[in-house]
């Protein structure tokens, strides 16, 4: 996840007001110096247990089972057209989670934003109440609330409408992935919706921009770097998350990491589910890289202007 | 294109207004009225009745400590705070329930508040497209205001590759292109360095003068205020003490909160006997007196400034023994003590300067001097 360490250094920073000068590095030791002992320990952690294993993955997709070197697992993936769909379903579901978090997750960012700390931290512990339950626990609390029985279906029918099919699809999916992934939409945001200078909107309401004008100029495009670093956490946990889909998915929603893990424990085909694992990881970084250089190349300000 | 309606019947009201008057340039425009402003914060009257005229073209500095409700005031003017009673008028026409769009103010803040996603020129820029302007003409205001302000070459560039000073007057720029009937300036030097501060104040107040827009500066420096207003008013606990040109402020502060504010002062008391005078310790004094003179016999208090007092070996005035002379470069500091407490007189560097333990008079120009009721 290379794009996302760029974030700070990126396009939008708040003015240097101080001054007349250029602004400069100051210190005695070189600055990478300082910076390489502090991110040390995340290095160090990153390598030996995402970097070296990663690396294992690779090697071990291209084997067969008995260890000779193959493209055989690859070929097999990308020509059958049942993984194909099975890729492009992850991908939408990541996609349409990313999406509605979004949707969701901003207008609940900038109500925050104007609150005082005291509400916001009561509504920040709400945002991460999802999270404090576990997963299986919390998707089988949907299963109960979107069944036939529960209370979504009584209020659909008690107004008249007979109810759809709520669970085992991908919009149970997406309701129950929605849940979790908002707070991690909604922190990011306000980080960046913080870091606006709360006078930029008086002062293009003083040059003659009517609210709506306001958002659309000032506060999106500066939001952006929030957005895409939601979006990018948003859609890489999705797409690699296996127990809401499963649970709420049923049978006949299968996504990628269901399919590692069937042939990683069932089918015991090792090899395979590295290949389908690899092939998630390359396919959602190279989206998301692509993602990331489309914002940054705009400014902001004309991806959104 | 509202905002630009709302100028036009501004123009018209003021046209009317000023029947008798040359058809002035831009000078005629940019009358400002408050009259009973007030603002409820937390519960709390940060500005509470403040009345407020300007000249069309005239530099009025709001001035007082932070907290005293001089901000609040600018931002009501300018709508981004609604005012709780009282009327807002520019050139006769009753602005006090128009949003912030729809008027015509060009606000510095204290940030500068630039956009820093967009260039300087698209920040300049971004008023103009808000009237719809067209692209040509306003490639052409942009570069004429950015020559006008110094910064010609920097279109191109981003906020955060300016400096302090850069974006000071590239936010200036952004808030005249748009041609507002007042200037709205909130502390707006308070960022900069000393040197750099004077040196850009003298700009603004030289370009104000060229272009006539009406400016309203919030300040909490008193050497500022003292230097680029047309008139001061200075301001405390949300009203205004005191309203005039700086000269008068500084010589004749009406209150004791202006007295203390602005520099350093001899505060005397005594007892008004009619006729512009008073009696200090048993010593007749002259002084002027803010607003009506203060009856016979009430109890007053005389403002001297330690720059208007001169120190005399005999004469009329207030006698007294020299405690302290020093020597501080530009002027020389004496003290003297009086019947009526310490006087501090600032003396000119060339001045006699009087031995230590001598019996002197203390005497200044009544018209260099305020007294108000106690």
């Amino acid at each position: 996840m290379a794009a996302v360490g760029r974030l700070d250094g990126g396009a939008v920073s708040a003015p240097d007001g101080q001054g007349d000068g250029p602004v400069s590095g100051r210190g005695s030791s070189p600055p990478w110096r300082t910076g390489l002992l502090l991110a040390l320990p995340a290095v160090v952690i990153f390598a030996l247990l995402f970097v070296a294993p990663l690396f294992t993955l690779v090697a071990n997709s291209f084997r067969t089972q008995t260890g000779a070197f193959t493209f055989g697992n690859y070929v097999r993936f990308l020509g059958d057209p049942f993984y194909r769909d099975v890729l492009w379903n992850t991908l939408k579901v990541a996609a349409l989670t990313t999406a509605g978090c979004l949707v969701i997750g901003y207008p609940f960012a900038l109500y925050m934003r104007g609150r005082s700390p005291r509400v916001r931290n009561w509504l920040a512990l709400l945002l991460l109440s999802p999270l404090l339950i576990s997963m299986v626990i919390r998707a089988y609390g949907w299963l109960v609330v979107l069944g036939p029985n529960g209370p979504v279906a009584a209020v659909l029918t008690w107004f008249g409408i007979a109810p759809p099919q709520l669970l085992y699809n991908d919009t149970a999916v997406l309701i129950g992935m929605v849940h979790v992934m908002l707070a991690y939409m909604v922190l990011p945001l306000m980080g960046s919706l913080d870091r606006i200078d709360p006078t930029l909107v008086p002062a293009a309401k003083g040059l003659g921009a009517p609210g709506w004008t306001c958002f659309w100029r000032i506060t999106l495009p500066l939001s952006a770097p929030g957005m895409l670093a939601g979006a990018m956490i948003v859609f890489s946990l999705t797409a690699s998350s296996f127990v809401t889909p499963a649970i709420l998915g049923g049978p006949k929603v299968k996504l990628m990491p269901y399919f590692v893990y069937t042939q990683a424990t069932t089918t015991l085909d090792w090899p395979y589910a590295a290949a389908i694992g690899f092939v998630l990881v390359v396919v959602t970084t190279g989206l998301l890289l692509g993602y990331s250089r489309l914002l940054r190349r705009g400014h902001g300000e004309v991806v959104f202007g | 294109m509202r905002t630009r309606t709302t100028r036009q019947e501004a123009e018209r009201s003021v046209s009317t207004s000023t029947t008798g008057t040359p058809a002035g340039p831009a000078a005629r425009r940019g009358r400002l009225r408050l009259d009973g402003v007030r603002k409820v914060l937390g519960g709390k009257e940060v500005v509470s009745a403040v009345d407020l005229e300007t000249e069309p073209g005239e530099f009025l500095t709001l001035l007082g400590p932070s907290g005293c409700g001089k901000t609040t005031t600018l931002n009501m003017v300018a709508g981004h705070l609604g005012a709780d009673g009282g009327v807002i008028e520019v050139d006769g026409t009753d602005v006090t329930g128009t949003p912030p769009h729809r008027r015509s103010m060009g606000m510095v803040f204290q940030s500068y508040a630039l956009f820093p996603h967009m260039t300087i020129a698209d920040n300049v820029a971004f008023g103009l497209r808000m009237r719809k302007v067209p692209a040509a003409e306003r490639r052409r205001q942009v570069e004429e205001v950015l020559e006008m302000v110094g910064l010609d070459g920097m279109a191109g560039r981003h906020p955060r590759q300016l400096s302090g000073g850069q974006q000071q007057r590239a936010a200036l720029a952004r808030a005249l292109v748009i041609q507002p009937d007042l200037l709205l300036l909130d502390e707006p030097f308070s960022n900069l360095d000393a040197q750099l501060r004077v040196r850009l104040r003298e700009e603004v107040v030289a370009l104000q003068r060229r272009i006539g827009t009406t400016t309203i500066l919030v300040t909490h420096d008193q050497e500022e205020a003292l230097a680029v207003s047309d008139r001061i008013a200075v301001m405390a606990d949300g009203v205004i003490h005191q309203l005039d040109r700086p000269r008068e402020i500084y010589l004749r502060p009406a209150t004791d909160f202006v007295a203390q504010f602005i520099g350093e002062v001899n505060a005397l008391d005594g007892t008004a006997t009619g006729g512009g005078a008073c009696e200090v310790a048993g010593a007749r004094v002259g002084a002027t007196a803010v607003g009506d003179p203060p009856a016979q016999g009430a109890g007053v208090r005389v403002y001297v400034r330690p720059e208007v007092v001169r120190i005399q070996a005999d004469g009329d005035g207030l006698r007294g023994t020299v405690r302290e002379t020093r020597f501080l470069g530009s002027r020389i500091r004496c003290v003297v003590a009086t019947g009526a407490g310490e006087v501090t007189a600032a003396l000119p560097f060339d001045a006699q300067v009087p031995a230590m333990g001598e019996e002197v008079t203390c005497a200044w120009r009544p018209s260099d001097a305020s007294m108000a009721v106690r």
